[in-house]
Formats: structure tokens, C-alpha cells, sequence
């Protein structure tokens, strides 16, 4: 170790010798790595090994061939196609609405006030949001009820038997849920912008939607860009509302990647195979999570 | 902007406050309706109300082992969280040493694990150590979950302290871990609650690892909700809906409390507002 702790100002480190002043700091952040590497570096390495083995209780070597099955099986292509059509629809209208709503309230000395009306759909339990839904689309009817009311359909809708229908319920229930969560971040992030900026761009005649576009949002990037990584995470990983209300129907239509490697591990009980699909995740996790917190997350937290 | 907001920004608003609140509303009346009304045929806005519901599900359902189970594993995850995030918080924030950012960037891409790829493996761990269906193994996963926000969030607020304060201390002979003890944590009181109120907020909210660990003795709130179905009842949305509520009263609480902290928490320190 030739690493040299350096302490900001003065070093007055009595009664401690060099060798223990330099792994202090290891020793301090030594808990955390290692509990982290027991639930992150364990699974990964056990995903691969179970990769490789077929059968429930007996394992037989198989090598490579689950992966191959893998890439043909239309049904975890599909369920990659589905993360990625339901992700980006819900996180671009999240992006959209969230942006929306703190852009005409960031300004408002009130805005502490009310906020917390905007914050409770992400107070309650994501399971309990997806039993709201349910109730309301499906088993309450009351999503058909007042369309009926309002004059634009005069029966109940079925919202499980048609793809976009039962699309839209499950984007529907991430948005509702997790809009506040960009919207309190953009906030603070527009009402952390220099006023003074703002007050020279209006006296400049600057109409409120040009300094909105060429100056607040372009400031705010690096945020935005943090904002939208963390909810983009989750939102890869959507499993909650697909395992309450859908269930993947009609015809895998809101099966997503999670669900999938669920359903073949502890329903159909195919460690192997869902082991597979779940190394192939990891990887590319692996790399997004490279690129994502190097190029984004440090510069932005970095102060 | 001084200006008044627009006639069309204020409907905006108010539809989307609408939007949030009343289905919360509609679902919180739903505790305490008698069932016939939540499935009729046509939906029945206005509510009347019977607490016999009540009676039976705390009768048929252990409600109060539900939130326990919630409340210690929560509890649980929080404190093994703060014990191991605060002393690497320290660590990443004021020393320099070789390897200082890789282990930060270790910590923060812990973050982007995907739930479904360590699923198997920690249900075939935990069934080894015997651990399936415990309080103790969801207090663990849920710790795991959350340490690194934890450690990013405590980290951006010692970061902020100055250093003059330890340098003060330092040059009368204090060691580094009663600083960190006697000075640095005090002082970044308000980012350790930030950060164990968030944490407590994920672990009560999560679904998908409990339910593979949960089985029946340690079921947890999230997901009980998802068991309250009665043979030919169907779905017991009365139950749903109390228990739903049992988890937000806490959250709301706890949230009201950390509000000028929370979009620095939930963004793990880079927004500071």
C-alpha cells in the first residue's frame, strides 16, 4: 500500500502508528464493501455457477445450452421488448408531467405549503397503489363509471382483454405512483437556479417559455440526468403492479423482465434456466452501471 | 417569476391534485364499508359506514403481526444501515486514500442491482442458514438495498461540514473516531435522519424480495395485501385498504418531518434544496 492519508490540514495523529493511520479509512468503509459484496458479489457468481445446471433437485451440467435456449425463447425476448416499450412510455410522461407541475409551481412562495399534497401518492406501499388501480379499473369499475358518466363510452370497459387497454393500466399506476418523486427533485433542483439569471433574461424581454427552454432546463441538466437514471432503474425493474394486476395477460402483453424470471423461478421452478436469463440481466446491468455512475452521477454529486 | 401564473397552469394543477388525492380518499372509505358496496355493479360514491367489516379481519387475519413484521425489519435494516453507512460515509468524505473512488462507485453501483438477478441466490442462501420465512432475513436484504443511498446521502452532508472545526479538535489531541463520534456526526444530524427515514420508507415499501422470502410467519404489510383474498370472497379490499393505511400514516409522518430534505435524499446528495 503506498497510499498516503493525507489529512486536509495538520496530521496530528498520536499515539497511532503509520501503518494504522494509513488503513483507518479502509478499515472504516471495510464493513459496507464487504456486506454489499456478500449480497451483490455472492448472487452474481452463484447466478452464473446455477446457469450452467439443469434440474430441480439432481443437477446436471448443461454448459451453454440454457443460454441458447434463452436467446431463442420468444417468451424472455418478448418480456425485453415489453421493459423497454412500458419503461420509456412511463418515464417520458412522468419526465413530461413532472417538468410540467414544477415548472408552474417553483416560483410559488406557497409552494412549501402544498407540496405534500402532490408528495402522497409516493407515500403509500406500491402494493397498495396497485390494488387502488385494480379496484378502480377492474373490480370497482369506477374508471368506467365516470367515462360513462361523461358521455364518452356507455358500457364498461374490459381493461384486461385488450393490449394497449391493459398497457395503460399498468403505465398508468407507475406514473400516478412516481411522478412526485421527479416532480419534488425538479423543484428543488429549478428553485436552486439563480434568480438573478431569470430577472436579466425577463428585463432582456425574454418571453417566460424561451428562458424556461434556453435557460432553466439547460442548467438543470445535470439533475434531470440523475433524476431520471434513478427512476429509470426502478422503472426496469417494474414488478409490482404486472404481479397485482395483470399477470402478464393478455397474452404476455405487460409480462416485463422481473415478472418473467419470477414466474420461471418460483412458479415453474426452473432455477437454472431463470438463472440464465438473470446472469444476462446482471451483465448488462453491470455495464450500464459503469457508464451510468461515471458519467453521470459522479459529476453531478460531486461538489 | 412574479408573474401570476396563467388561468390554464392553475387547472393543470388543480386536475393533478384532484388525480392524486381522491383516489386515496375513495380508498381510505373503502376500510370501512361494508362489502357489498366496493363490488356492487355500479360504484357507489357515497359511503356508509360499518365498522363490522373491521371485526372480522382482525379476527381472520394477524394484522398486528403484519406490522410488527414491517416495523422490525424496517427497524432493523435502518439501524445495521446507519451502523455500517456512517463510518464508510466518513471514510469517502474526508480522507484521501488510493482506491477512494472505486469504492465509492462499488457502493453507489450496488444501487443499480436488479432485484430479479439476485432473487435465486438469496432464496437458496437463506434456505441453506434456514432463514426463509424470517423477520431477520428481509431485516438483511432490506439493509442491502438501502446502505448505499444511505452512505451517498450521509456523505454529501459531512462533505458540506468544515473542516476547521476537526482541525480545532484534532490539534487538542482528539482521536479521528471521537471526532467522527463527538463532532461529525452531530453536525450531520439532520442527513442521518434524511438518510434512515428514506431507507425505512424503501424497505417498508418493498414487494418483490418479500414475497420470495415471506412465505407466512414473516409477512410483512406490502405483502399481505397482496393475500387477502377469502374463497369465494374474492379480493378483501377492506383489508387491503386498512392495511395500506396502517404503512402511510408512519410514511406521512416521517416524510412531513424530512420534507426540506427529502429531494437531497432521494437524489442521494446532489440536489441540495
Amino acid at each position: 500500500m503506498s497510499a498516503t492519508a493525507t489529512l486536509p490540514s495538520t496530521t496530528m495523529t498520536r499515539r497511532r502508528s503509520p501503518f494504522m493511520r494509513k488503513t483507518f479509512p479502509y478499515l472504516l468503509v471495510l464493513p459496507a464493501v464487504l456486506y454489499l459484496l456478500l449480497i451483490t458479489l455472492y448472487p452474481g457468481i452463484y447466478a452464473v455457477y446455477r446457469s450452467l445446471y439443469t434440474g430441480k433437485f439432481k443437477l446436471e451440467w448443461t454448459g451453454m445450452s440454457n443460454y441458447q435456449q434463452l436467446l431463442t425463447d420468444e417468451q424472455f425476448l418478448n418480456s425485453i421488448w415489453n421493459t423497454l416499450l412500458l419503461g420509456s412510455i412511463t418515464l417520458a410522461l412522468e419526465f413530461v408531467i413532472a417538468m410540467t407541475l414544477a415548472a408552474l409551481v417553483y416560483r410559488d412562495p406557497w409552494v412549501k405549503g402544498f407540496r405534500i399534497i402532490f408528495l402522497l401518492p409516493m407515500l403509500l406501499m406500491p402494493s397498495a397503489v396497485a390494488f387502488i388501480w385494480k379496484l378502480m379499473f377492474n373490480d370497482g369499475r369506477i374508471i368506467s363509471d365516470l367515462l360513462k358518466r361523461l358521455g364518452f363510452i356507455d358500457y364498461n370497459v374490459d381493461w384486461m382483454i385488450s393490449v394497449p387497454l391493459a398497457r395503460f393500466v399498468v403505465i398508468f399506476t407507475d406514473v400516478w405512483q412516481w411522478t412526485p418523486f421527479l416532480f419534488i427533485i425538479f423543484v428543488a433542483g429549478l428553485q436552486g437556479l439563480d434568480k438573478e439569471v431569470e430577472e436579466a433574461a425577463r428585463l432582456d424581454g425574454a418571453s417566460w417559455w424561451s428562458m424556461f427552454f434556453n435557460i432553466s432546463l439547460p442548467m438543470l441538466r445535470p439533475i434531470i440526468a440523475i433524476a431520471l437514471i434513478l427512476r429509470g432503474i426502478d422503472i426496469l425493474n417494474m414488478f409490482t403492479p404486472v404481479q397485482v394486476i395483470t399477470q402478464g395477460t393478455p397474452a404476455g402483453a405487460t409480462e416485463t423482465l422481473g415478472f418473467y424470471i419470477q414466474r420461471l423461478a418460483f412458479d415453474k421452478v426452473d432455477h437454472g434456466y431463470a438463472s440464465a436469463a438473470s446472469v444476462l440481466v446482471l451483465i448488462v446491468t453491470v455495464i450500464l452501471a459503469q457508464v451510468l455512475v461515471r458519467r453521470f452521477f459522479r459529476s453531478g454529486t460531486e461538489s | 417569476m412574479k408573474t401570476k401564473r396563467s388561468i390554464a397552469g392553475t387547472i393543470i394543477l388543480l386536475s393533478w391534485a384532484v388525480v392524486s388525492i381522491w383516489p386515496i380518499f375513495y380508498f381510505a372509505t373503502i376500510a370501512l364499508r361494508p362489502r357489498v358496496e366496493i363490488i356492487a355493479p355500479d360504484p357507489i360514491y357515497w359511503p356508509t359506514f360499518t365498522t363490522e367489516t373491521w371485526q372480522k379481519i382482525w379476527d381472520e387475519w394477524p394484522m398486528v403481526q403484519y406490522f410488527l413484521n414491517s416495523m422490525g425489519a424496517v427497524a432493523g435494516s435502518v439501524v445495521i444501515c446507519l451502523v455500517l453507512g456512517i463510518p464508510a460515509a466518513y471514510s469517502l468524505a474526508r480522507y484521501r486514500y488510493k482506491g477512494r473512488e472505486d469504492i465509492g462507485n462499488y457502493i453507489l453501483s450496488t444501487k443499480m442491482m436488479a432485484p430479479a438477478v439476485v432473487a435465486i441466490p438469496l432464496f437458496v442462501l437463506f434456505a441453506q442458514f434456514r432463514m426463509l420465512d424470517t423477520v431477520w432475513a428481509l431485516m438483511l436484504v432490506y439493509a442491502a438495498l438501502n446502505l448505499s443511498l444511505v452512505v451517498w446521502i450521509i456523505r454529501s452532508y459531512m462533505i458540506d461540514i468544515p473542516h476547521e472545526i476537526e482541525d480545532a479538535a484534532r490539534t487538542d489531541g482528539a482521536s479521528d473516531l471521537r471526532i467522527l463520534w463527538e463532532i461529525i456526526i452531530p453536525m450531520c444530524l439532520p442527513g442521518i435522519i434524511t438518510a434512515a427515514v428514506i431507507a425505512a420508507i424503501f424497505g417498508m415499501n418493498e414487494f418483490f424480495l418479500t414475497l420470495i422470502i415471506g412465505r407466512k410467519e414473516a409477512f410483512t404489510m406490502s405483502i399481505a395485501l397482496a393475500n387477502f383474498k377469502g374463497g369465494s370472497d374474492g379480493i378483501i379490499y377492506n383489508a387491503i385498504a386498512l392495511v395500506a393505511f396502517m404503512a402511510f400514516f408512519p410514511v406521512l409522518l416521517l416524510v412531513v418531518a424530512i420534507q426540506n430534505h427529502l429531494s437531497r435524499g432521494l437524489t442521494m446528495g446532489a440536489v441540495k434544496g
